[in-house]
């Protein structure tokens, strides 16, 4: 068990699925060969079958605290990094007769390929943007599942990290995590990961994906700092919880479910009783506890249309956006930074 | 097993599975068998090979011969498919390793134990000829020690592999490491792994409990 738990709180309420933080990852972390295909940090529509497709059925995980075999995802289930025809488009005088498509054979799945699909018919559709990172777990399957220890989590914030000289690209890491968020680089011939950009985090700098976040969706910050976010939206107000608690890894990423407006019945009418989004639904997601989650924020979102002032929406909100970050709120811009 | 002394063969060449030296071998067969679910060293492990059949390759031919200042095995077996470089991440490369107790009394079926090391002479398909040297004490402890010392190639045809596994018979390092004269005795072991049978780090063929013997033929004795 670490001494403390680095964590962060996805406000799904305020998710627009523009993908800002994923192309911060990406940009600050996977350009390099081999890691074309890597988006550790990635934003779905829900309902849906994700990336890699269908993660949610892939196994791993714990039941009962007992190791549960999981499934490899294959390069095609993650998506490939296409090239597209963007020489015929734009440069080669076709542009009247040729489309944008991807060279060589036709993809069927990619890393956001059902994007805004979601579920229900109209005029009762739904869906909402699931960001995902890796969970840096308090009882991380991927650390358990290697047999070279080549996986650790950092005793003084908890973020779980592979070791990649140790690594030798069994994958068994990727086969045991529940949630999918290992990749393999096919270059180096490693597994790699999601680090919660802990040299910025060393240097007091937030996560990309969190900072460059245009929604003020992503909190960072310690679980047990009572003048941080996490603890209050975790701890004190119980509305940030975790994604698929049944798979038993104690994620330290959590969400503040999305509320979602009421259903209309056969005849047209609003049915107040009933919530567009179904709670069942809710409730694969993110466990019973989801429910108590949607009850507070209701409570509290009364208690300011009355007039009231509501704590935990102040939180929410973020007026002042550095308080997101739980400390780590320095300008990266103001830290000269040397590569390893 | 006889490893023959050859005068004057460069390793490069001992490296071509197909070279002269190698007819003046006697490859002895080995049975395989595959590594037992219950010495996996992770729960995961053993959930997702519970009622799967490990050790997919179930015999390897193997010979040995030495130059004087290198020991070659080359590794012979049946196998339908060419894994090399894996491709997708559901892919995994075939490899061949031969194991040799540092001390003795030190264990094959464990990976040696507590201050009883065992040193691998291993090779990867996706890595040819960039043999590995490991160490292990004991079951999920192997270490590469370095990447340089041991010598590898394998060649793929007619759905067989023929794989030369060489290192100098005496190293210089600090690492516990097999440390071989000629006109002495050695004991080893041989594992193979079926990529295409998703076979990687414990989950392999071996050659059993029991160590192989192995003399080597003092140099200037005959073949």
């Amino acid at each position: 068990m670490s001494k403390r738990q680095l964590a962060m709180v996805f406000d799904l309420n305020k998710c627009l699925g523009c993908q800002t933080c994923t192309i911060a990852c990406k940009r600050l972390w996977t350009r390099e060969e081999g890691m074309e295909y890597m988006w550790w940090a990635t934003v779905n529509t829900m309902p849906g079958r994700g990336t890699p497709r269908d993660w949610e059925q892939s196994g791993g995980g714990f039941r009962d605290g007992v190791a549960q075999a999981g499934r490899l995802p294959s390069n095609k289930d993650f998506g490939e990094a296409w090239e597209f025809n963007h020489e015929e488009v734009f440069f080669g005088g076709k542009g009247d007769s040729a489309y944008l498509k991807v060279k060589g054979e036709e993809p069927d799945w990619g890393p956001n390929w059902d994007e805004d699909q979601g579920a229900g018919e109209y005029p009762n559709s739904y869906y909402f943007y699931l960001p995902r990172i890796c969970n840096h777990c308090t009882h991380p399957a991927c650390l358990e599942a290697c047999p070279r220890k080549a996986i650790l989590k950092r005793e003084e914030d908890g973020i779980v990290l592979i070791d990649e000289d140790r690594c030798r690209g069994y994958r068994f890491c990727m086969e045991a995590c529940p949630y999918k968020k290992i990749y393999f680089n096919h270059v180096k011939k490693v597994s790699q990961k999601c680090i919660f950009c802990f040299p910025r985090i060393e240097q007091g700098v937030a996560p990309a994906c969190a900072r460059q976040c245009p929604g003020r969706v992503r909190f960072v910050g310690y679980k047990d700092d009572p003048d941080g976010p996490i603890w209050k939206l975790v701890e004190k107000w119980k509305v940030a919880i975790p994604l698929h608690p049944e798979f038993g890894t104690d994620p330290n990423v959590f969400y503040v479910p999305p509320l979602s407006p009421p259903r209309f019945d056969a005849e047209g009418n609003i049915d107040e009783s009933k919530p567009r989004i179904p709670d069942e639904y809710l409730v694969s997601l993110f466990g019973p506890k989801v429910l108590e989650s949607l009850a507070v924020l209701k409570a509290e979102m009364a208690k300011t249309r009355a007039g009231g002032k509501s704590e935990l929406l102040d939180v929410l909100i973020a007026y002042q956006w550095k308080s997101m970050f739980g400390g780590f709120d320095k300008d990266p811009a103001s830290i000269e930074w040397k590569k390893a | 097993m006889l490893a023959p002394f050859v005068r004057g063969a460069p390793v490069e060449w001992l490296l071509d599975p197909g070279a002269d030296p190698w007819r003046k071998t006697r490859p002895e067969r080995l049975a395989m068998t595959g590594t037992p679910l219950v010495l996996q060293p992770t729960a995961a492990i053993r959930a997702a090979w519970t009622g799967q059949h490990i050790g997919a390759i179930d015999k390897v031919e193997i010979a040995a011969l030495h130059n004087g200042d290198v020991l070659a095995f080359r590794l012979e077996w049946a196998d339908g498919s060419e894994n090399r470089d894996p491709g997708d991440t559901t892919a995994f490369s075939d490899a061949a390793a031969v194991l040799f107790p540092v001390v003795e009394g030190a264990p094959a079926i464990s990976m040696g134990g507590p201050k009883l090391p065992v040193n691998a002479w291993y090779w990867r398909g996706d890595s040819d000829t960039q043999g590995r040297q490991v160490v292990a004490e004991g079951i999920g402890t192997s270490r590469t020690v370095d990447v340089s010392l041991v010598h590898a190639h394998g060649v793929w045809k007619d759905g067989r592999w023929r794989v030369v596994i060489a290192r100098a018979l005496r190293v210089q390092t600090s690492e516990p490491v097999v440390q071989l004269d000629t006109g002495k005795g050695a004991h080893f072991a041989v594992a193979v792994w079926e990529g295409g049978h998703r076979e990687r780090g414990g989950i392999k063929a071996f050659s059993g409990a029991e160590w192989r013997s192995l003399s080597l033929a003092p140099v200037g004795g005959k073949a």
